[in-house]
């Protein structure tokens, strides 16, 4: 998940952050985590690695690397 | 063999409007502009205290008979199709027939139906006018979700606006099908996703709130909505390029884009209408078409795919001539 820039760029949008921020331990629940930005990355992960993800275990993830865990990208 | 076909559509908006300047108010994480680019929407209309869904249903209609000309005696049937019915009983196309002065030889019915409610209605008139039972059917959809809706829940608040619409669907001397066969598709299992869960039998009483779990609906929509257009285009022996246009329900803009990609529709034929009126639930689609019309985007002639999904879950597609 880390390794493609494309999704990366997209992620980092969604929290309006530099994707130069985005690594494993970037911190959702610091980062205005609710159901808008839950919504824009299941979009992401369909989009690039054409999985939908479960809405719940999204919403329990709290840095990148929780989500990265749910699919083993 | 008689073809239904969609004469006329008219819709009916109530005067109070909700802006993103005044959500933002309420909502200062979040200021107009990123309203508008997350929803799409720009404003939405709100029922008055004492309007109900009714009274917009009844105004809609009235637009469709002055704007067209439509002799009221010629309706033979009512579907109303509304989650904010006036009373649990009688049903609410009932008081409708009465207060359209529409005779009292049309048949009439309510059905329960959200966001895919304009789809459903469409094929139950077809039905009624192909098998001789009715020769001039008003299809109204109404809703006044805002009256469930509480006001620091941004999620909904951001998204739903009131609105009606009244759709005329008549015989027409067409020689072929101008209202295509529907695909349906329901999917109880997300019952509780988006729901009203109190005030009727089962939770008689507590708070009429509306809840959505947003996450799992946009999970439904993009596991269902892609699939089902396909079924439907092979079944139909359709591909993309065979049809004008595409009306989706007009949920919210970003869900509609993360739609439109995946289904792989293309920019030109994808009509979006909703930052004028929101989601305004089953009148999204026949609003949409409406507007479009009027702004030359849709044109008499076209082949349009209809596409409704959400609340039930339930979804339904299908191809008209307009």
């Amino acid at each position: 998940m880390f390794e493609n820039q494309n999704f990366i760029r997209e992620f980092a949008d969604i929290f309006e952050v530099d994707p130069s921020l985005i690594k494993p331990d970037f911190s959702l629940i610091d980062n205005n985590w609710d159901s808008l930005a839950i919504i824009s990355t299941i979009a992401l992960l369909d989009e690039h690695f054409g999985v939908i993800v479960d809405g719940k275990k999204l919403t329990n993830c709290t840095k990148a690397s929780d989500i990265a865990a749910l699919f083993s990208i | 063999m008689v073809f239904a076909k969609i004469k006329h559509i008219a819709s009916f908006l109530p005067n109070d409007i909700l802006d993103n300047n005044m959500l933002a108010q309420t909502f200062p994480e979040w200021d107009a502009a990123k309203i508008s680019e997350k929803t799409g929407i720009n404003k939405r209309f709100i029922a008055g205290k004492n309007e109900t869904a009714l009274d917009l249903a009844i105004n809609a209609a009235k637009n469709l008979f002055t704007k067209y000309q439509i002799n009221k005696n010629e309706i033979d049937f009512i579907l109303l199709c509304t989650q904010s019915p006036d009373y649990f009983l009688p049903t609410s196309a009932c008081i409708l027939q009465n207060k359209l002065e529409i005779p009292t030889t049309a048949g009439a019915l309510d059905f329960n139906l959200g966001c895919s409610g304009y789809v459903y209605g469409l094929s139950m008139a077809k039905s009624l006018i192909e098998t001789n039972q009715a020769k001039n059917v008003l299809l109204v959809t109404s809703e006044t979700y805002s009256k469930y809706i509480k006001a620091d829940d941004k999620s909904v608040r951001t998204i739903f606006g009131d609105g009606a619409s009244a759709t005329l669907v008549a015989a027409s001397d067409d020689k072929s099908e101008q209202i295509s066969k529907t695909l349906f598709g329901s999917d109880g299992s997300g019952f509780d996703k988006l729901i009203v869960k109190n005030g009727a039998s089962k939770n008689a009483t507590g708070p009429h709130e509306l809840f959505m779990d947003g996450p799992e609906i946009f999970n439904f929509t993009l596991a269902s909505v892609p699939v089902a257009l396909q079924n439907f285009l092979n079944r139909e022996n359709l591909a993309i390029d065979d049809i004008d246009a595409f009306v989706f329900h007009q949920a919210n803009s970003f869900m509609l884009e993360a739609l439109r990609k995946k289904c792989k529709i293309p920019k030109e034929k994808f009509v979006l209408k909703l930052a004028e009126f929101g989601n305004t639930v089953s009148s999204t689609i026949p609003m949409t078409i409406e507007s479009a019309l009027v702004s030359g985007e849709l044109k008499a002639g076209q082949k349009v795919c209809l596409v409704g999904f959400g609340v039930g879950y339930s979804w339904a597609v299908n191809l008209i001539t307009l």
